[in-house]
């Protein structure tokens, strides 16, 4: 087995630009892959974890949504809904840099049911809970925030507010929120600290209530769209699933974009490496010819080819992978401010590698078969 | 060159009883080879001669297996070569045939170490038996110093010297070679053929060698010659009669 991999390590030296420009291309367009995925997995995620249970109230006319902070209370009080929450957001820039990719979503919120009313969150250490009750400027962030600017537990930043202006307010970072997910750019605060040092008492921007079945949420939607008729604030009631149906539908065409990219990128990898695998057997058929003459099963002729396109694959596509990682984790000194807020998780490597060495594979079936097929007397009396 | 071998009660090593092997081009039949019989002992050392097209690597692809007769049977030791499926002729190869081109055939981005090596690679053998027995080999085609020099860095004659000890290295029952000094200068094909001479009597090996060259074919002990496909009425010849006008070395 050492000896087959030496000799397929070999092979790829023979022409190391060739290899190098082969890999090369499965590292940009896996690079290119892992960020669109991750893309589209956000937005699958948002879909999937919708749900008809939780319904989200915003104003019915003003963008953004901005309703009395009184509405909470008579909400929750209406028969049927079983808790709720309400949305304060504060968005500003996350350091004095004010560049435009260090700009954050900070939700200020009830925070001794934040783990019920957010999907996501359930798993978010009920001690964090205690101690952001404890902590008034306390801060649950998200990964992607701590990653991109580099946070450590304990911290202290100022947020330098855009939305209400020369409000700027502290936090210490408490925890971090669970890794991956739609919550790994935003921040979570306590909504009195929000009242507190903004002065905005008497505003909130959203609401969340949560029901026990689908059933009840379109009576209680109804009923509460109804308290508000024709007030100042009338309200919209629309389960999530609704309201991310709605987004998807605005999406959608994007989203369908996305796929044919990464299905073109998919099949592009596949040309490429098996372009340079078909050249790279048909100027070497002599060589093959040879391996049969030596006595090497036909089997043994077509696993080194394929083995030869899942390593360029697989280091290609690995690095690809990693370079994605690399790339959505650090801060660059210019605008790219989609990569801040699309975390390329740690697990996109071994996909990346995983799709390389798929991509070798498929790829290469059809010149190792042509290898594997090699009619020694053909060669010979071509030399001959 | 000697005449024939006596013949003896041992079976030969080598049966071609029959062999026909025809090629369809379009709507045309080409019988390349028509009705062989021939008979190699043994320890043989076996000149193929013949003019081109005659049929005469023909007829070694048929005997190294890598070809299969249209009719008739190519029957070497226990085997009968042109009834077994691909898979065992590759391994009847492995254990029972090496093969010596005319043009080498090294792999390019293998050593002169690892080339010999590599049909070893095929035997369940420990490293250390394995180094033995290339070392042994290279040293028998005095090439132990070369044994990190990759074909392109060694003269035509070094890489037949490679060529031969590939061949060479699982000893085995029966030794085929193409033309082995076509492509050699006259003093280079003089070192190989001695080589090859010195090897077959050494070692007794079993060598059919397909030639053109009256130097090559004088270093055999039977010459059989074939024409249009069929081997000339007397199946042995003298050097004079398969090359008229050659004065000798």
């Amino acid at each position: 087995m050492l000896k087959f991999i030496e000799l397929v390590l070999k092979n790829l030296g023979r022409n190391r630009v060739r290899t190098i420009l082969t890999a090369l291309a499965v590292l940009v367009l896996t690079t290119i892959y892992s960020v669109v995925d991750s893309t589209t997995a956000f937005i699958g995620q948002l879909v999937s974890n919708a749900a008809d249970t939780r319904l989200v109230i915003r104003e019915k006319w003003i963008v953004p949504s901005q309703m009395p902070n009184r509405y909470a209370r008579m909400i929750g009080d209406v028969p049927g809904v079983e808790d709720w929450t309400v949305w304060h957001n504060y968005i500003g820039y996350l350091d004095q840099s004010k560049r435009m990719d260090r700009r954050g979503l900070g939700i200020a919120t009830r925070i001794d049911n934040l783990r019920e009313m957010h999907p996501g969150l359930e798993t978010l250490d009920p001690e964090l809970i205690e101690e952001m009750k404890q902590e008034k400027t306390g801060a649950l962030v998200g990964s992607g925030v701590m990653k991109a600017m580099d946070w450590r537990i304990g911290q202290r930043f100022t947020l330098i507010s855009m939305t209400q202006a020369g409000a700027n307010l502290e936090f210490k970072i408490v925890g971090v929120l669970p890794p991956g997910g739609r919550w790994s750019q935003n921040f979570f605060f306590r909504e009195d600290y929000f009242q507190e040092g903004t002065g905005d008492k008497g505003r909130m921007n959203m609401m969340w209530i949560r029901v026990r079945d689908p059933a009840v949420g379109q009576q209680v939607a109804t009923q509460i769209e109804k308290m508000f008729e024709k007030s100042d604030a009338e309200v919209l009631v629309e389960t999530e699933s609704a309201g991310v149906a709605r987004l998807a539908d605005r999406t959608q065409s994007i989203v369908a974009i996305i796929n044919i990219v990464v299905s073109i990128l998919l099949i592009d990898m596949l040309v490429i490496l098996s372009n340079s695998i078909s050249i790279t057997t048909r100027e070497r058929r002599r060589e093959m010819a040879v391996f049969k003459v030596l006595g090497f099963q036909p089997g043994f002729i077509m696993a080194m080819v394929i083995g030869e396109a899942m390593l360029v694959g697989s280091i290609g596509g690995g690095l690809g992978a990693l370079l994605a990682y690399i790339l959505s984790s650090i801060t660059l000194p210019f605008k790219l401010p989609m990569l801040l807020q699309l975390s390329v998780t740690a697990s996109a490597i071994p996909i990346g590698l995983l799709i390389g060495a798929a991509v070798g594979f498929i790829g290469s079936i059809i010149p190792a078969w042509n290898a594997r097929t090699v009619k020694v007397t053909d060669v010979f009396a071509k030399i001959a | 060159m000697s005449s024939a071998l006596d013949s003896t009660s041992t079976p030969p090593l080598v049966r071609i009883e029959g062999v026909h092997k025809d090629y369809t081009r379009g709507s045309e039949t080409i019988h390349v080879l028509r009705g062989v019989n021939l008979d190699i002992d043994e320890g043989e050392f076996l000149g193929l001669i013949g003019p081109s097209g005659s049929g005469k690597s023909t007829l070694l692809n048929l005997i190294a297996g890598l070809d299969r007769p249209t009719r008739g049977r190519v029957i070497i030791g226990d085997h009968v070569i042109s009834d077994l499926s691909e898979a065992e002729i590759a391994r009847w190869r492995s254990n029972h045939l090496g093969f010596v081109f005319q043009f080498y055939h090294l792999i390019p981005v293998l050593t002169a170490y690892e080339n010999v090596e590599l049909p070893l690679l095929l035997f369940d053998m420990p490293s250390a038996r394995r180094r033995q027995q290339v070392m042994t080999t290279l040293e028998l085609v005095g090439l132990t110093h070369r044994l990190r020099h990759r074909p392109g860095e060694l003269s035509g004659g070094e890489q037949q010297r490679v060529g031969i000890a590939r061949a060479l290295v699982t000893d085995p029952t029966l030794i085929v070679a193409d033309e082995p000094t076509g492509d050699l200068d006259g003093h280079t094909s003089e070192e190989i053929l001695d080589l090859l001479q010195t090897l077959q009597e050494g070692l007794r090996k079993t060598i059919i060698l397909v030639t053109h060259d009256p130097r090559a074919a004088s270093r055999t002990r039977r010459l059989v010659r074939l024409e249009k496909g069929i081997l000339a009425d007397s199946t042995e010849h003298t050097l004079s009669e398969a090359f008229p006008g050659w004065k000798g070395r």
